[in-house]
């Protein structure tokens, strides 16, 4: 090697290794915590990441910061509108780079506990806590669920909840009455299939639609307290029979009960909500929010639609009155240099008027402010889907949010195994173990 | 003196290039390395030295070596079609005695290649989809309807139909390239080898085979590296499911970072592929070196 050479490989060696030694770093310095409750200035740009990206979901935001500008002159309300997908890279993105707006959405569980473990989320308890005014316009699970030792941080915007959506048509038709079972369930399909439809229409192409079914599985054959120990990799077992008899009987619902059996795999999600919408499916499995999606318009339409909870199976040892679901809502950013700003924002979000418009058609997002929704402003099912998400005894949240991502990562592909028949109950048990264990 | 100035303006022109170069693709080399050895909690900023830990994780993830395996199925069936396949058909369109023949062939041929990759697996996406997807609906109107199945929903087949898609995308480009290659060779050859009774199949075998294989050398390395930055096709049609039996390196790499939050793990994974992918383009600079044709 030439003399330079040699010089020129020792100093980007030597450069290499200073930049090496150099990133075993701290976290990032906090700033200083805001005063959330302090008199916001009106002046600025306030950044938004929202997960109202499309239609008709978009408008609603864009409409309340045009009002908002309206109200305050000095103020610009930058919008970062992202779907359900998409937002999950954009928000860990925008961490990594230390780049998160003034406001951001979020999941409740694991997903929030992230940012508030991180020093990201806002502690809002001074403004949103318990007995605070603005506090008293929420329901209080909506807000508990965004709690985390005793503190509280996030601002709930609407109530979610997963339901078994029905054509009653269908089920007149097969000479059957809501099944009270998950065993009349399954009962249910054979005539349901001889009536001419699929039984229940189901799409697990991206994973987590499975993990719905297996949630609230888990929820009425698993005592709550065990499932949330489960939960936290640090103190889980995942040793109750329950597991593996709501595995099972989730394989059998989809090898009985759809067309697809173990191809579903292959079959997109929004698919199987076609197939239901055009009255060729008599069941489908859906969230609050996707009850607007049946219209007059449409093959199935609001008069012929109905839900009910997946209902419990014979003998289950859980909690029968659980209902999975969480809401859904917004964290500050903890690092902003206008928190008060971005709390003024998201009050004028929740006011009773925005609270009602976000309820109703076209946007059908049943808020979580006490009153907003009624059957007149957002259709008999949202306001039924609401009512028993209120009245449920346990609010099983997603799995695939309310545990640390690597669990939730081995659920999903044993979901997947379980639907193509590739992997059994115990060991898509064993593998989840397994994860848990790894992520200690 | 005068030479000095000049190196040294030349030094200034290739400056702001190179200053572009380093900060855009050798400083994020270098970082990738560096995140490589951390554990990386991006909520809270901290990040551990954890040497080559991540590294040693990798020999004993299952599903690293699956996506391994599949970048590897993926280049095996990718040299099949695109430079063999591709090399025969290009023979086989060349013999065509009509000029105009030959253009519309070649179109035809190169049709799909001009569909994005996204788009062109959203497509086969439908046409796989189990219950209303038209390749179901050929299999059954044709009396195969035992064959008809979930492609992409199965662990068996997904990973072979994402590589069909790839192959019918791929296939008119690496035609037309040994089209080219084929069109270079002079018409001379071919006819000594006929006064001398070569057949069609030896003419290939002979004349057009050994006189393109720099484009043969050159094609070949190009799908083995294509074959390992896969990961458009993947993301579209199954993204990596069921249970992780689609994962290609550059799937895993992304799950392990934007889903499981270990983006140490995944700057591992991206440093093994940046080097078997540095390694093909090694190979690659040598091969067009050595085995140029000359007449």
């Amino acid at each position: 090697m030439r003399p330079r050479a040699l010089t020129t490989f020792a100093a980007i060696v030597g450069t290499s290794v200073l930049t090496l030694a150099g990133c075993a770093g701290e976290p990032a310095a906090k700033a200083p915590a805001a005063d959330v409750a302090a008199t916001p200035e009106f002046s600025g740009t306030l950044s938004i990441l929202t997960k109202f990206a499309g239609d008709p979901l978009s408008s609603y935001f864009e409409g309340i910061a045009a009002e908002y500008q309206r109200m305050h002159p000095g103020v610009k309300v930058e919008l970062i509108q992202e779907t359900d997908q998409s937002i999950k890279d954009k928000t860990k993105t925008l961490t990594a780079s230390d780049a998160l707006p003034d406001i951001y959405f979020t999941w409740t569980g694991n997903w929030a506990e992230n940012f508030v473990r991180g020093g990201r989320a806002a502690d809002l308890t001074k403004v949103i806590g318990p007995g605070t005014p603005w506090g008293g316009t929420f329901g209080q699970a909506a807000l508990s669920a965004f709690a985390y030792d005793g503190k509280y941080y996030g601002i709930p915007l609407y109530n979610n909840g997963k339901f078994m959506g029905y054509n009653k048509a269908a089920f007149d038709r097969a000479g059957i009455g809501v099944p009270a079972s998950f065993e009349e369930l399954l009962a249910a399909c054979a005539p349901l299939r001889k009536a001419g439809y699929e039984p229940v229409t189901f799409g697990n192409k991206d994973g987590w639609p499975a993990l719905h079914y297996l949630q609230q599985l888990f929820a009425y054959h698993v005592p709550a307290d065990v499932l949330n120990a489960d939960f936290k990799p640090g103190t889980a077992k995942l040793d109750h029979p329950g597991y593996v008899t709501a595995l099972g009987q989730f394989k059998t619902l989809v090898d009985e009960c759809t067309d697809t059996r173990d191809g579903t795999n292959g079959v997109l999600y929004s698919s199987a909500q076609e197939k239901f919408l055009n009255g060729k499916a008599a069941m489908y499995y859906q969230e609050i929010l996707e009850f607007a999606n049946v219209t007059d318009e449409r093959e199935l339409t609001p008069e012929n639609f109905g839900i009910f909870p997946l209902p419990v199976p014979q003998g289950a040892g859980g909690d029968p009155g659980a209902i999975e679901g969480a809401p859904e809502g917004y964290l500050i950013n903890a690092r902003s240099p206008r928190v008060a700003l971005a709390v003024d924002f998201m009050k004028f979000a929740t006011g009773r008027e925005n609270a009602r418009k976000l309820s109703a058609a076209p946007y059908a997002q049943p808020s979580t402010v006490v009153g907003a929704v009624t059957e007149e402003g957002s259709g008999k099912a949202v306001s039924e889907g609401v009512e028993l998400v209120n009245k449920a005894s346990y609010l099983a949240v997603w799995l695939d949010t309310v545990t640390v991502p690597e669990v939730a990562d081995a659920w999903l592909a044993g979901g997947e195994a379980l639907v193509s028949g590739s992997s059994t109950p115990e060991k898509v048990l064993e593998s989840v173990r397994q994860a848990s264990a790894a992520a200690k | 003196m005068r030479a000095i100035v000049r190196r040294t303006l030349g030094l200034a022109w290739v400056l702001p290039a190179l200053v572009l170069v380093g900060v855009f693709v050798y400083l994020p080399l270098v970082q990738n390395f560096q995140f490589s050895t951390l554990e990386w909690d991006i909520y809270s900023g901290s990040q551990e030295y954890v040497g080559l830990d991540n590294y040693r994780r990798l020999l004993d993830d299952p599903v690293f070596w699956s996506s391994f395996g599949n970048n590897l199925l993926y280049a095996v069936v990718s040299i099949a079609f695109q430079v063999f396949g591709a090399l025969v058909l290009a023979a086989l369109i060349e013999s065509v005695r009509s000029e105009r023949w030959r253009r519309s062939l070649r179109a035809v041929y190169f049709i799909p290649s001009a569909i994005s990759l996204t788009v062109a697996g959203l497509l086969f996406y439908f046409l796989y989809e189990p219950s209303l997807g038209p390749l179901n609906h050929l299999l059954r109107a044709v009396g195969l309807g035992e064959l008809a199945q979930a492609w992409l929903g199965q662990e068996s087949t997904a990973m072979s139909a994402i590589i069909a898609m790839s192959q019918w995308q791929g296939f008119g480009y690496s035609t037309l390239l040994f089209a080219v290659a084929i069109q270079r060779i002079p018409g001379e050859v071919y006819g000594a080898a006929a006064i001398d009774g070569v057949g069609p199949v030896g003419r290939f075998v002979h004349v057009t085979f050994p006189l393109v294989r720099e484009m043969t050398g050159l094609m070949a390395i190009v799908t083995v590296s294509g074959s390992f930055q896969v990961f458009n096709e993947v993301m579209v049609m199954t993204a990596g499911g069921p249970n992780n039996s689609t994962q290609v390196l550059g799937t895993w790499l992304y799950r392990s970072g934007f889903v499981r939050n270990d983006f140490g793990y995944a700057a591992a994974i991206a440093t093994v592929l940046f080097v078997i992918t540095l390694g093909i383009a090694l190979a690659q600079l040598w091969v067009t070196r050595s085995r140029r044709v000359e007449w």
